[in-house]
This record gives C-alpha cells, sequence and structure tokens, in this order.
C-alpha cells in the first residue's frame, strides 16, 4: 500500500514537478488554513479575516518596492510575506482602535479600513507600474501551478509556525475564545493572544492567497471550520476534523479542476462549499435532517404524560385508545402517534383495543401523578380556589424535575395525601433498598437501620438501632417510629418534620 | 492568608465605556468571609463592577486592591461565574471540559493538566450533581444545569474570592437553593463572595450585606440599612412600584419554575 502510494508520488514528480509541488502546497495551505479557521468561526471574526486578505496587497506592493527600490531585488518572496504581515496588523489594530475611540460600530469600521488599505495597494500599483510587475490578476484568483520553491518553503514555514502556535497554547485560546472574561482574570495575556491569532490568520491569509487568491481565501479559512462545528462538540475534535475536510475538499477540488481544466482556486472552494452543504443537511446532531426527524418525532410531553396518566389510573384494567381520549376529552386520531411512541418506548404495552403500563410505564406514571398531588397540595397551601385546583396543578404536574418536586415535598412536610384526599405516592425514586435516607421521606411499614444522626435528636437514638415506620400521627405532622436498640428493647419516638429529617437510615 | 487585611479595597474607582461613565467614584471595602450582594437597576454598573475585580476592565481612574495586593499580583485568586446571557452556549466544549477551565490557572501553558486536575473538576461536578451529564456538550443542558456547570468550574478553581454575576436569573426552585447552599458553604470556608442579584425581593434573605449601585455606590451595609424604601426609590426611580406590590405579593404562588 505505502509502497505503491510512493511509486505513485514518485510518477507525478517525474512527470510533473509542478504538481507535485502543487499537491504538497496545497495539502500544507489548506489544512493550515482551515485549523485558523476554526478560531476565525468561533470568535465571529470572518469579516476581520476578509479585510487582512485584502489588505495584503497594500503590504505586498510595499515589500516589493522597498527590496526593487532599495536592493534592486524583483519580486522577493521573504519582503511581500512580512509586508503583507504588516498591513495586516495594520488593519486590525486600526480597526481595533477606531472601534474602541469612536461610536462607529466595528462592521462599518472594517469596512472602511479595508477598502482603504486595499485601495492604497491599487494606487502604489499603478503609480509605480514602471517598476512593479505584480500581476494582480493572479493576486485576485490565484494560481497554484505557478507554486515556487521558495513559495513552497513559504508555506511550509507558516504551517509549522501556525501548528505549533495552535498546539503549545490550545488551553490559552480555548478559553480566550470561550470565555474572555474569566481568561484575564487567571492572567491569560488576552490582547497579546489576539495579536498572534491575528498574526496566525494573516499567515494563513498569505499562503491562502497565493493559492486561491484574495476572494476565495475566506472560504478556505471558514468553510471548513464551519462543516466541523456543525459535527463535533468539542473544540479539539473539531480542529482535526477541520483539518481533514480542508485537506480532502483541497484534493477532490484540484483533481477535478485537472480532469476538467477549469481554475483550481475556484474548483477547491466549490468542493469545500460543497462539502459544508452537504453536512449541513446531513450531521446527525446539528444537520437539517436531524432537525427535521426531531420536529416530526416530537410529541406535546404533555400529551404523552396525559395518556401514561389516564392508564395509571384504571389501575391496571387496559384502556382502548377511545376510552384514553375519552378521559382527555381528545380526539383518538391525535393521540394515535403519541401512543404508538409510548410503545415504541417500552413504557406502554398492548394495542390500541387495550392498553397496559409496563413496569417502566408504570414508574413514569406513578412519578406524575406524585407530581401532580404534590402541586395541587402545594396550591391548596397557597390558597388556590379548589374548583382551579386541578387546572392548576394539571399544567404544574409537567414540572416534575425530580428536585424540584423533592423540593415541593419537603417544603410541604411530606405530605401522605393530596387536598382531595387521594394518597400521594411515596418517594419510590429513593425509597430503594439499601439506600441511604432521610427518615422524613419514609411511610408507615418501611424499616431500616440508624446511620447517622443529627443534634435535634441525638439524645434520643443512635446509630446502627433499627427502626421501623407506624403510622403518623397529628395529622401526618408526627413520625412515629419503633426503635429497637442493641440489646432487644423496643421503645417509640415522635418525632417532628425537622427531627425526622435529622436521622438518615439505610433501608432494609 | 492574612486574615487582617480586607478581601478587595476599591477606592474611587472610575470605568466608562465611551463618554459616559458605567461606575463614578465607587469606594467600598470588603471583609473576608462575607457573602455580599450587589443590586441596582439594570445598567447600573453592577457587572462592569465585577469585570474591573477581575481585572478585565482597565479603570479610568482609582485603585482596587485584593487582599492589600494590586490586582495584577492576585491572578487565579477570583473565580467567576458568568452572566447566562454573556456565555456562547453553541461553542464546543463539554460539562467536563468546563470545569476542567477552572484548573487552568494553576498550570502554566507548557504543563500538561495532570490526573489531580482532573479529579478536583470532578469532584466540583459532583458537588452540583451534574456528573452524570459530564460528557454533554453545555447547550444540551436545561438553565439550572448550565449554571451549576459554572458553579462547579469556579469551585475547581478554588479562588479565595468568588465573583456571580445573576446566578439566580432564570434557574427553577431546586437549582436556586442547590446555589445557595454552595455559596453558603463557601462562605463558611472562609471565601468572600460578591454576587449580583436582580430579585429585592429576595436580596435581603440571601446577603449578609448589600450593595447598591447605580453608577454611584448608593448604600453599603447590612439589608436593615440598605434595603428603606426612600434609597430604593431614589435608586430604582419608577420601577420601585412593580418591586412595591411584588413585595406585598411575595407570599403568594406563580412564580415557581
Amino acid at each position: 500500500m505505502m509502497a505503491s502510494l510512493y511509486d505513485w508520488l514518485v510518477s507525478v514528480q517525474q512527470a510533473s514537478p509542478h504538481l507535485m509541488k502543487a499537491l504538497l502546497a496545497g495539502g500544507l495551505v489548506s489544512t493550515t488554513c482551515a485549523l485558523i479557521g476554526c478560531f476565525i468561526v468561533l470568535r465571529r471574526t470572518s469579516f476581520l479575516a476578509d479585510a487582512v486578505a485584502h489588505s495584503m496587497l497594500a503590504g505586498v506592493v510595499a515589500g516589493y518596492l522597498l527590496m526593487k527600490l532599495v536592493y534592486g531585488d524583483s519580486a522577493h518572496t521573504g519582503a511581500m510575506l512580512i509586508g503583507s504581515i504588516i498591513s495586516g496588523i495594520i488593519t486590525v489594530a486600526m480597526v481595533s482602535f477606531v472601534s474602541r475611540a469612536s461610536r462607529v460600530k466595528e462592521d462599518a469600521v472594517i469596512g472602511i479600513m479595508y477598502t482603504g488599505i486595499f485601495a492604497l495597494g491599487g494606487v502604489m500599483v499603478s503609480f509605480f507600474s514602471d517598476v512593479i510587475h505584480i500581476d494582480l490578476y493572479h493576486f485576485v484568483i490565484g494560481s497554484l501551478l505557478g507554486v515556487g520553491d521558495a513559495d513552497l518553503w513559504m508555506m511550509g514555514m507558516v504551517s509549522c509556525v501556525v501548528v505549533v502556535f495552535i498546539v503549545m497554547t490550545f488551553r490559552w485560546l480555548q478559553i480566550i475564545t470561550f470565555d474572555r472574561v474569566m481568561a484575564a482574570s487567571i492572567g491569560i495575556p488576552v490582547v497579546l493572544m489576539d495579536y498572534l491569532l491575528t498574526m496566525s490568520t494573516s499567515l494563513g491569509v498569505v499562503s491562502g492567497v497565493r493559492m486561491v487568491g484574495v476572494i476565495l481565501v475566506v472560504g478556505l479559512l471558514i468553510a471548513p471550520a464551519a462543516t466541523a462545528y456543525l459535527l463535533c462538540d468539542r473544540l479539539r475534535n473539531m480542529l482535526w476534523v477541520s483539518a481533514l475536510l480542508g485537506w480532502t475538499g483541497f484534493l477532490m477540488g484540484y483533481i477535478a479542476s485537472e480532469y476538467m481544466n477549469v481554475a483550481p482556486g475556484s474548483a477547491i472552494v466549490v468542493v469545500l462549499t460543497a462539502q459544508f452543504m452537504l453536512v449541513f443537511i446531513i450531521a446527525p446532531r446539528y444537520g437539517l435532517l436531524a432537525d427535521w426527524r426531531r420536529r416530526l418525532t416530537a410529541l406535546p410531553q404533555q400529551e404523552v404524560e396525559d395518556i401514561l396518566g389516564s392508564v395509571l389510573r384504571a389501575d391496571g384494567e387496559a384502556l382502548s385508545l377511545q376510552q384514553i381520549a375519552g378521559y382527555l376529552d381528545k380526539r383518538p386520531e391525535r393521540l394515535r402517534r403519541a401512543a404508538a411512541s409510548l410503545d415504541r418506548q417500552g413504557l406502554l404495552a398492548g394495542d390500541a383495543q387495550g392498553y397496559t403500563l409496563t413496569d417502566d410505564g408504570r414508574k413514569e406514571a406513578r412519578r406524575l401523578l406524585r407530581a401532580h398531588r404534590l402541586w395541587e397540595t402545594y396550591l391548596r397551601e397557597a390558597g388556590v380556589h379548589e374548583e382551579n385546583l386541578h387546572a392548576h396543578a394539571h399544567v404544574l404536574e409537567h414540572v416534575h424535575d425530580e428536585d424540584a418536586v423533592d423540593y415541593l415535598d419537603d417544603k410541604l412536610g411530606h405530605p401522605l395525601t393530596d387536598p382531595h384526599g387521594s394518597e400521594i405516592p411515596e418517594d419510590f425514586l429513593h425509597l430503594v433498598p439499601g439506600e441511604l435516607v432521610k427518615l422524613a421521606i419514609l411511610r408507615e411499614g418501611h424499616t431500616g437501620r440508624i446511620h447517622s444522626i443529627g443534634n435535634l435528636v441525638s439524645d434520643q437514638a443512635i446509630a446502627g438501632e433499627t427502626v421501623a415506620v407506624g403510622p403518623r400521627e397529628d395529622n401526618g405532622r408526627i413520625w412515629v417510629v419503633s426503635v429497637t436498640d442493641a440489646s432487644g428493647n423496643i421503645r417509640t419516638l415522635r418525632l417532628d418534620h425537622d427531627q425526622a429529617d435529622d436521622v438518615s437510615i439505610r433501608l432494609d | 492568608m492574612n486574615t487582617d487585611v480586607s478581601a478587595i479595597d476599591v477606592q474611587n474607582l472610575t470605568v466608562s465605556y465611551g463618554p459616559v461613565p458605567a461606575l463614578l467614584d465607587v469606594s467600598v471595602t470588603i471583609p473576608q468571609g462575607q457573602l455580599v450582594g450587589v443590586i441596582g437597576p439594570n445598567g447600573s454598573g453592577k457587572s462592569t463592577f465585577i469585570k474591573s475585580l477581575l481585572g478585565f476592565l482597565r479603570p479610568d481612574f482609582g485603585d482596587i486592591r485584593l487582599f492589600d495586593e494590586p490586582i495584577e499580583n492576585s491572578k487565579g485568586r477570583v473565580a467567576y461565574v458568568p452572566q447566562r446571557g454573556a456565555v456562547d452556549w453553541d461553542f464546543p466544549v463539554t460539562v467536563r471540559e468546563v470545569a476542567l477551565m477552572g484548573r487552568y490557572a494553576k498550570r502554566p501553558i507548557w504543563q500538561n493538566l495532570t490526573a489531580e486536575d482532573r479529579d478536583i473538576a470532578d469532584q466540583a461536578l459532583e458537588m452540583v450533581r451534574m456528573s452524570d451529564l459530564r460528557n454533554r456538550q453545555i447547550g444540551q443542558l436545561s438553565g439550572g444545569q448550565q449554571q451549576r456547570v459554572f458553579m462547579a468550574r469556579a469551585m475547581a478553581q478554588g479562588g479565595d474570592i468568588l465573583l456571580l454575576d445573576e446566578p439566580f436569573a432564570g434557574v427553577d426552585a431546586a437549582t436556586e437553593h442547590a446555589i445557595l447552599d454552595v455559596l453558603e458553604r463557601t462562605k463558611a470556608s472562609g471565601r468572600t463572595l460578591v454576587v449580583v442579584h436582580h430579585d429585592l425581593t429576595t436580596a435581603a434573605e440571601y446577603f449578609d450585606t448589600i450593595m447598591l449601585l447605580k453608577q454611584r455606590l448608593f448604600a453599603y451595609g447590612s439589608p436593615e440599612q440598605v434595603m428603606h424604601p426612600d434609597l430604593l426609590s431614589q435608586v430604582y426611580e419608577g420601577k420601585l412600584r412593580v418591586f412595591a406590590t411584588m413585595d406585598a405579593n411575595s407570599s403568594s404562588p406563580g412564580d415557581e419554575s
């Protein structure tokens, strides 16, 4: 495999040294740009990156002129590179200074600055047209096949610098992008990092422009990164995926351009965009299809819960869809999909002629019933009128976040019945044999061993004694427990809510 | 740590964005181990105050000392829980990675995070009961869960000062209590907390000391001193009427999440 790849590369090199250089250069540039692009996408600075690309013209011309006029050296790559980086940094510095010091907003300032600096470059090119020989056409649309040795060296160096920078300072880059305030507070040099990132962007842009030109370089930076953004939930993965997509986009675009004999820069960016559109549609979580599917399969949670509640209240008897619909005052067709979905989730068993709850469904339904009755008790306590209780609680029972319901239960003093006298299901999520729970949530008949004890009752019981809970007294406000000590003597304790909260029990 | 010096000492702090100062001549001294609430109407400079304490904003004028040291020397000693609206919830980062950020201050950039760092971050997540969701991307959590993740980050950082920007905004009752619980425990461990708070009805109950800000520092002291109707109506102007009616009804239900 490796040998045949090597043979193929050698044959390419012999047949066409230009092609070889183009492949190497393109691979380096596209992956490097894709890496920087991740930070541009996340920091929402695409427009600034575009501005840096355009402002390069002035720097390239200035570098060219300096070498030409001072040293008489024509088209010095290094000088043009340094010139373009400097002009990029000047653009960014001007943008941040002007937008901070004036009331003009940043996007407008970027628009002013980059066109201004780009135009300055254009003026210089025409003014010094007798000494300058820059092919503006290639600057605008790029020329991959024209890549020379000096360019290749430049691109290799740029890639090294950028990759080393990102790897070395990954944590800093992550946190200044995610939370600048915290980054500054733990002593990360935020402004310096901003400038280093801008410099990396300039470096990426400089090598990207050589390949696809000023106008398309933004696509090279952003398209793979945005594609990866739709696929990844971690920055580290996003960088890898982006680099990979940058490379595949380049390779496919370039090969296509060779076959179809079209401009390689354009072909590459077309492929990168096509990759994006494809992922935009099929991405498993953030894609269009996934979104449609979610919408299609999404059921009103309320409907689902109402069905479970009805079947539970039927107390073990099978209920037909018709009957459920009757209880809920809804048309059966509207419930069919929700019922089918509950069936798939394993909460309901049976068919439209008669549904019963599975064990899981029973648990879920009791959880809802508990929430509903606790809410009713709470609303009653809060002074809501009797006839509105059910309707209000019916809305609120869908707030059955476990923590919220437990909180309600505790605030109400762990009531046994709701205002209509129906029993509130016990806290069965926590009342599992072997679990450590507060005495206050136990009901009549529970047994266990005292695990630890707080100050309020430390004079009445000790850890290790066994307890059996009896019926509560005083309208459920007094917990009655019979305690058996180590020598088998039994005594009865009467505890109020605070005291009962102070005893933790390991359930039998 | 010298327990005599005050945790936060702000003198004549003035900060502005553009021509209008957001904070004007604020001077306040906060002793160690205090739980301080910062209240004031919208746009009164509460967040600006927090960001100045973090060293994120450069004051036009004035001096901030933390434990009698200039801010530059106390990097990492101040942990921070941002306002929910200030976070990019689409950012590709998981719950655990956010908690780990609390350890970034402890490790220079050339060192990798250690197993100890990971343990501390995991413990912090355990404390706020978010361990089960640690591999979730942060945008997939509920509002209360998101708030708890950032609490975990602050605890993993373990700073001496904890600044929270509206931690109770838009969270459910359970999370509100979980947060209060963590605040109380943090205070009990001797740390100093400054909490931006929007709900006047609960401010007196939650905090030992209250700062009333509106560009200037209008009052600083115990809830009885600060939550004075005359003072509040001066600062909140017309908006206080809402507060007055809310207060009268504060025992009625309806605002549960």
